[in-house]
């Protein structure tokens, strides 16, 4: 009997190290909560042992197992109302002028991602982050493949317009600081 | 171009699935556009965003879960089924983290290896949960199976045609997954390691016939050989035919002609 219990216990963490890093990463940029982040990880994996033979062979696995992510958040914030909602501040803060500027854009677009709409942030991470193809998300959201196509453009379109947004505030900032005495306050990179 | 024009196209070419004609359109307005262009531009830096990587705890915790589970599977008639509906599972991981659930967690695992010890010590009949363990198991490696037939990776789908190969009977699911494999996988080697998993299965005719129909189908020499080979050792006389039309199609690769020539004398 333990040898049943190992067997399944290894093949589940095969699933488990292959997904456990993409799932963490949808998560927590989604929410920008690593603790919450894991909990919910760990539900889907509770969640695939027991509903796998919801899992229609044939159909994309990596839809089937998104759909559950999906599902464990929703039901998460359903039982757990928010307490706080994704902000900016929560990331780390914009590393000073002088540092690489490719580093200084990629924090600028972690902000602005975290600017968007959930729904637009999520369909970004999963087509870019998670690597799903448009056909998979639209079995996942369960809508047209078309659909998909012109909500990845919307997203898109958003979040150029906020980190534009953050761009300007930043130089604004360095500006600022560059002004002896004048302390920007804490997200004046929002201000334009 | 106007960019509401381009905006239909913009998520095919971010995919790389444009026609060249399209392709040459977007391009040239992308030329132009600033707008347009930013956002592909963001597009792109979207794959920069760094990898976090999870604590090392979560593997732990995952083992938790799944012993946690598999006992409550075992023992589910002596459960409390009220408890089990109040709690979320979330505040059982929060509970899990707690002193007091670490030495109810070491108080459960030794019950647990008790409860094994016992069953191990004497041979009995096996038992309907027993049973239900071993369907869930058979469950999990069709899963395994079939999720990493699936992926983008050809290593990752070798590793599938392996995990296939653990089980002694291969499911249906599992049997229509590994043919699908041997006929279209792109790559030869995971093409060739399926034909090799399905090889072990012989005595199920479907994978005879498909193995004498993915002959037909199959560009490359490699897998070709390998094949015919496979139908010389299962001494299929049915084969003959088929490797007739093979060794006449028009541009049949000579040392394919050749072992098909082998065969078919083989087969005599």
């Amino acid at each position: 009997m333990l040898q049943v219990r190992d067997g399944a216990g290894e093949m589940l963490g095969v699933l488990f190290d292959r997904y456990q890093t993409p799932l963490f990463n949808f998560y927590s940029k989604l929410t920008g909560d690593r603790t919450l982040s894991e909990d919910l990880v760990q539900e889907v994996f509770l969640r695939i042992l027991k509903y796998r033979q919801s899992y229609r062979p044939g159909t994309p696995f990596r839809a089937w197992i998104y759909q559950i992510a999906r599902n464990a958040r929703i039901d998460h914030f359903r039982k757990f109302p928010r307490e706080r909602v994704f902000e900016p501040e929560m990331l780390p803060p914009v590393i000073p002028a002088d540092s690489a500027q490719e580093q200084q854009e990629v924090e600028l677009l972690q902000r602005a991602l975290a600017l968007l709409p959930e729904d637009k942030r999520e369909i970004l991470l999963l087509c870019r982050f998670q690597e799903l193809k448009y056909e998979e998300i639209a079995e996942l959201l369960g809508c047209q493949l078309n659909t998909v196509r012109t909500r990845i453009h919307r997203a898109l379109q958003e979040l150029r317009k906020s980190f534009h947004q953050l761009t300007q505030g930043t130089a604004l900032k360095r500006a600022n600081s560059a002004a002896p005495g004048n302390i920007s306050p804490r997200g004046g990179c929002r201000e334009v | 171009m106007k960019c509401e024009q381009i905006a239909e196209l913009l998520p095919d070419y971010l995919e790389g699935s444009l026609a060249p004609d399209q392709l040459r359109d977007v391009e040239a307005h992308l030329e132009q556009c600033a707008d347009c262009s930013e956002e592909v531009a963001l597009w792109k830096k979207l794959s920069l965003l760094p990898v976090e990587q999870p604590s090392t705890a979560s593997r732990v915790r995952f083992e938790a879960m799944l012993q946690a589970y598999q006992a409550g599977r075992s023992n589910q008639p002596a459960g409390n089924p009220e408890w089990k509906k109040r709690a979320s599972t979330a505040s059982v991981f929060h509970w899990l983290r707690s002193p007091l659930g670490a030495a109810a967690w070491s108080a459960a695992l030794l019950a647990i290896g008790i409860f094994t010890g016992l069953r191990l010590a004497g041979p009995k009949p096996p038992s309907p949960d027993m049973a239900a363990i071993q369907s869930e198991l058979t469950n999990m490696k069709q899963l395994v199976v079939l999720s990493m037939l699936q992926q983008q990776s050809a290593s990752a789908r070798l590793e599938g045609v392996t995990w296939s190969t653990r089980d002694q009977h291969l499911d249906p699911q599992v049997l229509s997954a590994l043919l699908h494999t041997l006929r279209y996988d792109p790559s030869v080697d995971v093409r060739l390691a399926a034909l090799d998993a399905l090889s072990r299965h012989s005595a199920q005719p479907q994978v005879r016939s498909s193995v004498v129909n993915a002959l037909q189908e199959q560009q490359s020499p490699l897998v070709q050989v390998a094949l015919i080979d496979q139908l010389v050792e299962w001494h299929d006389r049915e084969a003959k035919p088929h490797l007739e039309k093979l060794r006449q199609s028009p541009d049949l690769n000579p040392t394919v002609r050749q072992r098909a020539d082998w065969a078919i004398g083989k087969l005599n």
